[in-house]
């Protein structure tokens, strides 16, 4: 049944490469100097991270002996499950710094948010691609989409997770994008995100996006009412953005906004991850500082530096060529599995491994994103590369799919 | 057909664009970070050096002061004290660090504003002289303070009986305007401000040291940088061994206690001197470390003006004392022979009565000298005047010292007032004044005025046969490498004296020791000693005593000089003192108890309203 010339190798080469990457960086950040000003139980990060590699590549084999028909058929009931177990998180999760997201599993922790991406992916993807011509233009059918993303994002805000929660907003647009909505009404969609984000970096770049969107979203749909809507929407978004940083935000609040636009305001205090952020990756330079050498890592100038701040610890010891070896790596696989996509003819297969990518691609973008101070501090991590149990099965896990579909991609569309 | 062809279409083109955003992202990614990495590289490399390497100024030891005999009279003493870097400092920490130094919020959060006020960037010090235990605590704690340090510093400690604070002067705080001008000084940092610390400042503070330290985010210091090839030791101050005698000047302190006035006592062959001081006294202890603001504003306001030097600085009229350079200055301008004799009938008549106290009677010089005749000097400093000889008078009084400031390494030394025509010009108007404001000079009354100092000086000039000498208190500078600086001075001949006019007045003066008014308390059993007492007219209260001695005779070691204020005349007030620290000097030890008792138990008449210093 499986067919070695069928499966995409090169997929699990970038995964190697990357938890690779991740391992050494990870040992860096733990198990460099730096662990003297570290707690036992976060040196031995490196060691459960090696372990749930190992793990990884048993899941990564096993993944690829099980019919492809399953993930479709069980993806309802595995949705539901994963709700099930996070509202059961919201009321008994072990509480981590801040956010009651881990469920205690015998002697795992386990952050249920993750595999909840894959379950929203599976049903909404099944969802979609279940009945003939079936549409996103449709606006039940969207709203249907919908209820399905609200539901994880509200239990995600609630267990105080909102940066994985975003990773869902930002996906369900993709989805349905994917689906078939108009263009224009997907960039409609997506369009208060970008609003905002210029907004905060100062207010008239906001106006200029506002009305740059609106105009390509008449050319996309040459509709009057979607192009007002754009236009009433996108000034909302400006007055609410303002709004909300001068009247509703706490100053301490404002302040992490303001000073990721501009951190040398407040170097001490909100700016200062952000500062140390930039330091480091900046000082490392073209070749980088060396293995374990780099002081902004190994004096623990960073925060998170095995999770959310990965990317600074590979920035300031492996320099310019580390970092665009990441990028290269991320860009190489999300290319390779939007081929993938293209490439499959089943619609549900296609839309998972779209969804994948752009769930990768949105945690990539977040993730270094907010290190090289490009976006506020959004604490997510980096697949593959961050430490996290739960984050790297399940990553590998919806990676497994991905090259699952694809490995039986002949066979599947008999099923059709 | 249509709708498949048109969704496969639809296929390509989404595709298309999520290749495009993917590609996007990476470029964004991409462009960031080179511009991060190469473009800014210079701006981040050095700023991950300043977070993780600080530099720290080492602290050099101060140099020590040694009397002549090596004994230490200044040291220093380890002090604890807690540092502020104001940039780092999160202000959410002032209660722990306020309960961690057991003190009030408030009074720390004042504290640390003053250390932002110098400076954000550079180190200060919060609080020194704390206790050990406060120290220990925030050691202890200092991970979670971040901006907060400490260190083991020093400060001024006087191990000797003999404290001598007007000779060693006190350290202050740098003030605002110093610190700022000079790189490597903190807040906090320790200046002399008067005496020795203050004159040789440059000698004594050595040189700051520095070291490069790794530290982490939490300012928790982790050994030096690199190989410590950055680092620069500290380099220690010099030693200065003063001329000054640790016992004789303890004895010079504890004789002056409870009385006003100076003492200077020197080698009158190289001007080196012995013993310097001036009552009353600060407690120069209390001003070394930290600020102790109360007993410095108690010194400040002080009517009888402790920190106020008057070996050096009073200026007070020498009375008799000043009749030995009379008649050396008279001797030289011809008008009196050795054998010139005046006759004293009680009082000198010159448009009134200068009275004089001595017996009635023929006086040549020698005799003048030892019975403290006044007739004679007037009737010198009437001659003087008529014969227009005034201003030569003052220009030779002005050689042995008298007048002039004598270039002692202290601070603040006043020079004295030998009236010239000039200066009475000014005084009274020109041609204002006339032979009666002249006369009363010759016994060294009226508008002169001298300090003790300048009559150590002068007297050692009559000891020394007639050489200038200059006063001085270092001896030698001791650099940390070993080299020696020596500073001893070339004395000088003062030519116009002639051996024998010496002779004449070293005759009257050993006769004032053996016979005169100094026979009760000067005269020392196995010690030749020579010398001239005085009483200085206080139109505003008790006359002041003077007494101006030098032993032993054949070959003196020592000359003196003592001021005491409102004590009455100086053969009971300033002459045994002076005769105390001789025979102290010369034989070690104090014979005399009687004499030694009787000083302590002398108490002048003070009084703070009617004291007027100038």
């Amino acid at each position: 049944m499986f067919d070695p010339k069928e499966f995409s190798w090169s997929v699990v080469f970038i995964w190697a490469s990357l938890a690779l990457v991740g391992l050494v960086a990870i040992y860096s950040a733990t198990q460099g100097p730096v662990s003297q000003f570290l707690p036992e139980y976060i040196q031995d990060n490196f060691f459960r991270q090696a372990a749930w590699v190992g793990i990884s590549i048993l899941l990564l084999v096993t993944v690829q002996f099980t019919s492809p028909r399953t993930f479709q058929g069980v993806s309802y009931l595995f949705y539901f499950v994963c709700i099930f177990l996070m509202i059961i998180t919201v009321f008994f999760g072990v509480e981590v710094s801040g956010s009651r997201s881990w469920l205690r599993i015998g002697p795992f922790n386990l952050q249920v948010g993750e595999l909840t991406k894959l379950a929203t992916i599976l049903a909404v993807a099944n969802y979609l691609t279940s009945r003939r011509n079936i549409s996103a233009e449709n606006i039940k059918t969207a709203l249907t989409a919908l209820a399905f993303f609200a539901a994880p994002v509200i239990l995600l805000v609630l267990q105080n997770e909102s940066g994985i929660a975003i990773v869902f907003i930002a996906l369900l647009p993709v989805m349905l994008f994917w689906s078939g909505l108009p263009y224009g009404i997907s960039l409609l969609i997506i369009s208060p995100a970008l609003i905002g984000y210029f907004t905060v970096l100062e207010w008239y770049w906001g106006l200029a996006a506002v009305f740059i969107l609106t105009c390509v979203i008449f050319f996309l749909q040459r509709r009057t009412w979607l192009t007002i809507s754009s236009l009433v929407l996108g000034l909302m978004v400006i007055i609410g953005t303002e709004v909300a940083l001068h009247q509703v935000l706490q100053p301490y609040q404002r302040a992490r906004v303001e000073s990721f636009v501009n951190p040398t305001l407040d170097p001490q205090g909100a700016g200062w991850n952000v500062l140390q952020a930039k330091t480091a990756i900046g000082s490392g330079g073209f070749y980088g500082k060396g293995f374990m050498e780099g002081t902004q890592t190994q004096l623990r100038f960073l925060p998170e530096q095995w999770t959310d701040f990965i990317f600074c610890v590979i920035g300031e010891e492996f320099g310019f060529l580390g970092s665009s070896l990441v990028l290269i790596l991320f860009s190489a696989l999300f290319l390779r599995l939007l081929f993938m996509a293209s490439a499959h003819k089943h619609p549900f297969a296609r839309l998972v491994i779209v969804s994948v990518t752009f769930v990768f691609f949105i945690h990539f973008v977040i993730n270094i994103g907010s290190a090289t101070a490009l976006l506020p501090v959004i604490g997510i991590p980096l697949p593959f590369i961050s430490y996290g149990g739960s984050a790297f099965l399940t990553n590998t896990m919806m990676l497994a799919i991905c090259l699952n579909l694809d490995l039986y991609k002949r066979s599947f569309s008999i099923y059709r | 057909m249509h709708s498949l062809h048109k969704q496969k279409q639809n296929v390509r083109t989404s595709i298309r664009i999520l290749q495009a955003v993917v590609f996007a992202g990476f470029l964004i990614m991409l462009v960031r970070v080179f511009q991060l990495q190469i473009v800014d590289y210079e701006t981040y490399s050095p700023l991950s050096r300043q977070n993780s390497i600080r530099m720290e100024v080492i602290n050099p030891a101060r140099g020590l002061i040694l009397d002549r005999n090596g004994t230490i009279l200044v040291e220093n003493q380890p002090i604890y004290s807690i540092t502020i870097t104001p940039v780092n400092f999160k202000m959410e920490n002032i209660e722990k660090l306020a309960s961690l130094l057991k003190m009030d919020e408030s009074r720390v959060l004042e504290k640390i504003q003053e250390a932002q006020d110098y400076s954000w960037q550079r180190t200060s010090r919060l609080f020194t002289e704390v206790s050990f235990d406060v120290f220990s605590n925030i050691q202890e704690n200092i991970w979670q303070l971040p901006g907060i340090g400490h260190q083991i510093e020093s400060k001024r400690n006087y191990p000797s009986e003999a404290y001598a604070p007007h000779v060693m002067g006190y350290l202050r705080e740098a003030t605002r305007e110093e610190y700022l001008a000079a790189d490597e000084m903190r807040l906090g940092d320790k200046i002399g401000r008067s005496g020795l610390e203050m004159v040789y400042e440059d000698f004594l503070k050595g040189k700051f040291g520095t070291e490069y330290v790794k530290v982490n985010a939490y300012g928790q210091t982790l050994g030096t940088y690199g190989n410590g090839e950055l680092n620069i030791s500290p380099t220690k101050g010099a030693d200065l061994v003063t001329t000054l005698d640790a016992r004789l000047q303890a004895l010079g302190e504890k004789l002056m206690e409870g009385k006003q006035g100076g003492i200077v006592a020197m080698n009158p062959q190289n001007g080196e001197i012995l013993s310097l001081v001036s009552a009353p006294q600060y407690d120069i202890t209390r001003l070394a470390g930290k600020m102790d603001t109360e007993y410095w504003q108690t010194v400040n306001v002080d009517a009888h003006t402790p920190l106020y030097n008057r070996a050096i600085s009073s200026r007070q009229p020498p009375g008799s004392t000043f009749k030995p350079f009379m008649g050396l200055v008279g001797l030289h301008l011809g008008i009196i022979t050795p054998d010139t004799e005046i006759h004293n009938s009680g009082a000198y008549m010159r448009g009134r009565a200068y009275h004089d106290l001595a017996e009635p009677g023929d006086y040549d010089l020698e005799l003048a000298l030892t019975r403290s005749s006044n007739t004679y000097f007037f009737w010198l400093m009437d001659r003087i005047g008529s014969q227009q000889h005034l201003n030569e008078w003052a220009d030779l009084v002005n050689d042995f010292g008298i007048g002039p400031r004598n270039q002692i390494d202290l601070p603040s030394e006043v020079a004295g007032i030998i009236p010239d025509s000039t200066y009475l010009n000014q005084a009274f108007g020109v041609r204002n004044w006339g032979i009666g404001d002249l006369i009363s000079l010759g016994v060294g009354q009226g508008l002169i005025s001298v300090s003790p100092l300048q009559m150590a000086v002068a007297v050692s000039s009559i000891a020394n046969n007639g050489y200038k000498v200059q006063p001085h208190l270092v001896s030698r500078i001791q650099y940390s490498n070993g080299d020696v600086n020596y500073t001893g001075p070339e004395k000088e001949k003062i030519d116009w004296i002639r051996p024998d006019h010496l002779q004449t007045v070293q005759d009257g003066m050993r006769g004032v020791v053996t016979v005169g008014s100094g026979r009760y308390y000067a005269n020392i059993p196995g010690i030749e000693v020579a010398g001239k007492t005085g009483t200085a007219q206080n139109p505003h209260g008790e006359d002041h005593g003077w007494f101006i001695a030098y032993a032993p005779v054949s070959d003196p070691q020592i000359a003196i000089a003592v001021l005491t204020e409102n004590s009455g005349y100086g053969s009971i007030s300033a002459a045994p003192i002076a005769s105390l620290m001789i025979e102290q000097y010369l034989k070690g030890e104090i014979q005399r108890q009687h004499v030694l008792n009787y000083v302590l138990d002398f108490k002048p008449v003070l009084d703070e309203e009617t004291e007027v210093l100038q």
